[in-house]
């Protein structure tokens, strides 16, 4: 049995860059590409990105839970946070076609998202939001 | 992430080298445009340096590249890495911002 990845995350932004080295490692243990570990940080980084600024009405701290697991054919990241309910995918996508004077600024970060992983499920249990993100691995 | 900025003739060149992310972006978002207010002709960002961006990062350049059109200097970038390019062209940064494969190329177009 292949061994997920656990950590805990503060909501603060300051976090989110411990996990590059981790993601890289557990990526480089399974045999994946490079360049699917450097996609899974940038999608980690954008979600919890956006669950630190959106989620929590408070100044307090929380915690972000990150698992990466191999399911077969899949690499797997589980996001829990118990701040208020947020679903990320509800954020608007930017218009790509629009020229540079008309370009809105908002909406890049789950637009990447979608882009790099291929599902991405978000629920709500109880008190806390869960975001599945998957990407498909040959 | 360190910023480094240099005069090449009437050109100015940011060197940018590390991460630009949630935490970074402001230092960048905040030298970009003090250079744009120093009105210079052109105004080159190389990424040779630069291994991750996100869209912390690309907020920043949209808002230097509205920034410069309005200040009529010319914004280019040059040298992007691989996996920085890829999160460029997935955003569609590449139809709306000059990009150049080398810092040679992107002098030459900026004079």
């Amino acid at each position: 049995m292949t061994a997920d990845l656990v950590l805990s995350l503060k909501n603060d932004p300051a976090e989110i860059a411990r996990l590059a080295p981790l993601v890289a490692e557990f990526c480089a243990r399974h045999g994946l590409a490079e360049a699917t570990a450097a996609q899974l940080t940038l999608v980690l980084d954008e979600a919890i990105t956006n669950i630190i600024s959106y989620a929590f009405d408070d100044s307090g701290e929380h915690e972000i839970s990150v698992r990466i697991s191999l399911a077969p054919g899949a690499l797997i990241a589980e996001l829990v946070d118990d701040g208020r309910a947020f679903d990320p995918l509800q954020v608007a996508a930017p218009d790509l076609a629009a020229p540079l004077t008309e370009r809105a600024v908002g909406g890049l970060g789950v637009h990447l998202m979608r882009r790099l992983m291929d599902d991405i499920r978000y629920r709500r249990e109880g008190a806390r939001n869960h975001l599945v993100l998957a990407k498909r691995i040959a | 992430m360190e910023l480094t900025t240099v005069k090449i003739g009437a050109v100015s060149v940011l060197d940018a080298a590390g991460r630009i992310d949630s935490v970074t972006a402001k230092s960048l978002e905040e030298k970009l445009l003090a250079l744009i207010k120093e009105a210079p002709p052109a105004l080159v960002l190389d990424f040779a340096k630069v291994d991750y961006i996100s869209s912390a990062g690309l907020r920043v350049l949209l808002v230097a590249a509205k920034q410069s059109k309005a200040a009529q200097c010319k914004f280019a970038l040059c040298s992007l890495k691989p996996q920085v390019r890829e999160v460029f062209d997935i955003s569609g940064f590449g139809t709306i911002i000059t990009i150049h494969p080398d810092r040679a190329s992107a002098l030459a177009a900026a004079s």
